[in-house]
C-alpha cells in the first residue's frame, strides 16, 4: 500500500490545486505541488532504503493492477521526484505573475503522478496508463499559453506524433499477451527465460513497443515534435521534455531488457536508429536561432545515445545517462530560462551575447551545464558518454562503427554546446536589454542541479575505480554477456574521448568567438536552422494528403447532409400544405366530410 | 320508389341545410332532415322486403330523441357562453 503514497500524493496536489488553485494566493499553489513532490521522494527514499516494495490489487480480468519497486524503478523515482522537485522549485518563481499559476502547477503535478505510475508499473497495461498520462500532461503543458494559436498548434503536434507511438505499444501488448496470456513484466521475465518459442513474432511485439519508445523519446523519425514543444514554459521543457518524460523510452527498453537481450537483430536496430538521431539533433543544433530550440535538438542527440547504449545492450549505461542528462540537462533549461527571465522574455540567441558580467550566478549554471553536456573530463556528461562509447565495444550486439560514430556526435555535442554558451554569454552585447539576475527561489534549484551535473558521474567510474551503479541496478536488468575491455585499452578509450571533447570544446569556442566560419558553413547553418526540412517532407508526404482526405470526406459528408436535409424540408412542406386543411370552420369540415362520402361511395360503385 | 325519391330529396336538403347555415340550431335541424331522411329510407325499405326496417326506424328514433336533448343542450351552453352560436365563430381548437 505504502507504494502507491508516491503517486497518490501529487495526483492529490492536482485535485486540490485544479479545483482550488484559482482561489489560492499566489506562492501557495507552487509551494503545496513543491512540497508534495518532496513527500514522494522522501517516501520513495524510504521504500527504497527498506528494500523495494511490491504492491497488487485486482483489476482487470487477468491483468492486476501491480506495482513494483526495484532498483531500475527506484533510480527512475529518485530523478523524477528529485529533479522535478527542484524543478518546481524553480517554476515558483519562474511563473510568477501567470494568470495560469494555479493551473500550472496542477498540471505539474499531474505530470509527476502519471510518471511515477509509468516508472513504477509492472505489468504493461498499467505502465500505458502513465505513458498515457504524460503524454497528457506534456499536451497540456505546451499549450500551457493556449491563447496563442501556434502554441496550440505545438502541443496538438506533439499529441498526434506521439499517438503513432502509442499505437506501436498497444500492438505490441497485444502479440505479448497473444503470445503469453500475460502482460506482467517480472511474469514476462520469467516466461522468456529458456528458448523463445515464437521467435519472429516476439520481434515484431519488441519493434512495436520500440516503437512507442521512439515517439515518446524523440527518435528518429518521430522527432519532430521536441522542437516544438519548446513553445510550453521553460520549467516544462526542462522537466518533461529534458529530464523525466522523453527518457521514458529509455526506461521502456531498460524495463523490457529481458526481451530486447534476446533479440540481437531488434537490438541492432535500436542502435542503429540512436545513432541516426544522436547525428541528426546534433546537426540540428548549429542553426537553431532560439535558446531554448538549441538545448531542444541536444536533447534529442542525448536521448539518440541513450537508445545507443541500450541498443547494443549496456542499459545500465543507457540509465547512467539517463541520470546525468537529467542534471545537466535541467541545469542548461533552467539557466536558459534564467537567462529569458532577465532578458524579459527574449530568446533569440543572435539578440543576446556579452551576458557574463550581468548574470554572476547563471553564467556559472550555464557553464557547468554546457560543459557537462559537451563532456568536459572530470564532469558527469564526460562520465556517462564515455561508458557509452566504451560500451558499444564491450556489449555484444555493439561494434567500432558504433564507436566512431558516437565519437564523431561527441565532437559535434561539444561544438554546438559551445555555440550556445558563446552566443549567449560572450561575445558583444547585441540587444537593448537591461539584464538582471534571478531571484534565489530560481537560483538555489540550479545551485542544486549544477552540483548534481558535476558530482553525479562519480556514480559510475571507469573500471578499476569504483562503480556503485551497475551492481545496485544489475537484480532488475537482463544478464547481457559483455567483453570487458582490458585496463589499458579501456583506459586509452578514456583518454581518446577526453581529447576529443576538449579539442571540441576549444574548437567551439574559438570558432564561434572568432566567427571564423568555413565557406560551406552558412549553407549548412541553413539547413540545419530548418531541422533538415523533414519538418517540410513530411509535410508534403503524410500532413497534406491526409488533410486531403480528410477535406474531402468532410466535402462527401457536407453533400449528405444537405441531402438529409434537403429530404427534411419536403417533408415539412408536405405537412404544412396538409396543415392549412385545418382552417377551424366547421362548414369547411362539413364539405369535406360530404365530399369524402361520396368519393367512397362513388369508389364502391365502380 | 318515391319513398325512397323522397327520402333522397330530403337527404339532400338536410346536406344542403349544413353547409350553408351558419347557426348552430338550424345546422342542427338539417342534421334531423337527415336522419328523418334515413328513417323514411328505412320505412319504405321495410314497405317491400318486412317488418325489420320499421323496427330500425323506431329505434333510430328512440336514440334520435336522446340525441336532440344532448344536441341541444350543447347548443344551449355555447349560447350561454358566448352569446352567440353561429359556427363559423367556434374555432378555438384549431391547430
Amino acid at each position: 500500500m505504502a507504494l502507491l503514497l508516491p503517486i497518490l500524493l501529487p495526483l492529490l496536489g492536482f485535485a486540490l490545486l485544479g479545483l482550488f488553485g484559482k482561489r489560492m494566493r499566489e506562492p501557495l499553489p507552487g509551494v503545496m505541488a513543491s512540497g508534495l513532490v518532496l513527500a514522494s521522494f522522501l517516501v520513495g527514499v524510504g521504500l527504497l532504503l527498506s528494500g523495494g516494495a511490491r504492491f497488487e490489487a485486482a483489476w482487470l480480468p487477468g491483468i492486476p493492477f501491480s506495482l513494483l519497486l526495484d532498483p531500475l524503478s527506484g533510480l527512475m523515482l529518485l530523478i523524477v521526484t528529485g529533479v522535478g522537485f527542484l524543478i518546481h522549485v524553480y517554476a515558483i518563481g519562474y511563473m510568477g505573475g501567470d494568470p495560469g499559476y494555479g493551473r500550472f502547477f496542477a498540471y505539474f503535478n499531474l505530470f509527476i503522478a502519471m510518471m511515477l505510475a509509468l516508472v513504477l508499473a509492472d505489468s504493461y497495461p498499467v505502465m500505458f496508463i502513465g505513458w498515457e498520462g504524460v503524454g497528457l500532461a506534456s499536451f497540456l503543458l505546451i499549450g500551457f499559453w493556449y491563447k496563442n494559436p501556434q502554441y496550440a498548434d505545438s502541443a496538438r503536434k506533439a499529441f498526434i506524433v506521439n499517438r503513432i507511438g502509442d499505437l506501436g505499444f498497444m500492438l505490441g501488448m497485444a502479440i505479448l499477451w497473444a503470445l503469453y496470456g500475460t502482460l506482467s513484466i517480472s511474469g514476462l521475465r520469467e516466461a522468456l527465460e529458456g528458448p523463445l518459442r515464437n521467435p519472429s513474432l516476439l520481434a515484431l511485439a519488441g519493434l512495436l513497443l520500440f516503437l512507442g519508445a521512439i515517439g515518446k523519446s524523440a527518435q528518429v523519425p518521430l522527432m519532430v515534435w521536441l522542437p516544438d514543444a519548446m513553445a510550453g514554459p521553460t520549467p516544462v521543457s526542462a522537466l518533461i521534455h529534458a529530464a523525466t518524460m522523453v527518457t521514458a523510452g529509455v526506461y521502456l527498453v531498460a524495463r523490457s531488457s529481458f526481451l530486447y537481450s534476446a533479440l540481437p537483430d531488434v537490438s541492432y536496430a535500436i542502435a542503429v536508429i540512436g545513432l541516426l538521431t544522436a547525428f541528426y539533433g546534433a546537426l540540428s543544433a548549429f542553426g537553431q536561432t532560439d535558446i531554448k530550440r538549441i538545448v531542444a535538438y541536444s536533447t534529442i542527440s542525448q536521448l539518440g545515445y541513450m537508445f545507443l547504449a541500450a541498443g547494443v545492450g549496456a542499459y545500465w549505461v543507457a540509465l547512467f545517462h539517463v541520470l546525468t542528462h537529467a542534471f545537466f540537462k535541467a541545469l542548461l533549461f533552467l539557466a536558459s530560462g534564467s537567462v529569458i527571465h532577465a532578458l524579459g522574455g527574449e530568446q533569440d540567441v543572435r539578440r543576446m551575447g556579452g551576458l557574463w558580467k550581468h548574470l554572476p550566478r547563471t553564467r556559472w549554471h550555464a557553464l557547468i551545464g554546457a560543459l557537462a553536456l559537451g563532456g568536459l573530463p572530470f564532469l558527469s556528461g564526460f562520465f556517462s558518454k564515455d561508458a557509452i562509447l566504451a560500451a558499444t565495444l564491450a556489449y555484444p550486439f555493439g561494434g567500432v562503427g558504433f564507436y566512431l560514430g558516437g565519437l564523431l556526435v561527441a565532437v559535434l555535442t561539444a561544438l554546438y554546446a559551445m555555440r550556445w554558451f558563446v552566443l549567449v554569454f560572450l561575445g558583444e552585447e547585441r540587444g537593448h536589454h537591461h539584464p538582471h539576475e534571478a531571484p534565489p527561489v530560481m537560483l538555489w534549484p540550479n545551485h542544486l542541479l549544477a552540483l548534481g551535473a558535476v558530482l553525479s558521474g562519480y556514480l559510475a567510474l571507469p573500471h578499476p575505480l569504483p562503480n556503485l551503479l551497475e551492481p545496485f541496478l544489475k537484480p532488475a536488468l537482463a544478464e547481457v554477456e559483455a567483453h570487458p575491455l582490458a585496463p589499458g585499452a579501456e583506459w586509452g578509450l578514456v583518454a581518446l574521448s577526453a581529447a576529443v571533447a576538449l579539442f571540441g570544446l576549444y574548437l567551439g569556442y574559438t570558432f564561434f568567438q572568432r566567427k571564423a566560419f568555413p565557406a560551406w558553413y552558412p549553407a549548412f547553418e541553413a539547413w540545419s536552422r530548418e531541422g533538415f526540412y523533414v519538418d517540410r517532407v513530411y509535410n508534403a508526404l503524410v500532413v497534406n494528403p491526409l488533410k486531403a482526405l480528410s477535406e474531402a470526406l468532410l466535402y462527401g459528408d457536407q453533400g449528405l447532409l444537405r441531402g438529409y436535409f434537403g429530404l427534411g424540408g419536403l417533408v415539412r412542406g408536405a405537412g404544412g400544405a396538409l396543415a392549412r386543411l385545418q382552417v377551424g370552420y366547421l362548414r369547411v369540415y362539413a364539405l369535406l366530410f360530404v365530399l369524402g362520402v361520396l368519393l367512397v361511395l362513388g369508389v364502391m360503385r365502380w | 320508389m318515391s319513398f325512397l325519391l323522397a327520402s333522397a330529396l330530403l337527404f339532400a336538403l338536410g346536406v344542403y341545410g349544413v353547409l350553408t347555415r351558419r347557426t348552430a340550431i338550424l345546422v342542427f335541424l338539417s342534421i334531423e332532415l337527415m336522419l328523418n331522411a334515413a328513417n323514411l329510407a328505412l320505412v319504405g325499405f321495410a314497405r317491400a322486403h318486412g317488418l325489420e326496417g320499421q323496427v330500425a326506424a323506431l329505434t333510430v328514433i328512440a336514440i334520435a330523441a336522446a340525441e336532440v336533448a344532448v344536441g341541444l343542450g350543447l347548443i344551449v351552453a355555447i349560447f350561454r357562453h358566448r352569446e352567440s352560436t353561429a359556427v363559423d365563430d367556434l374555432s378555438e381548437l384549431r391547430g
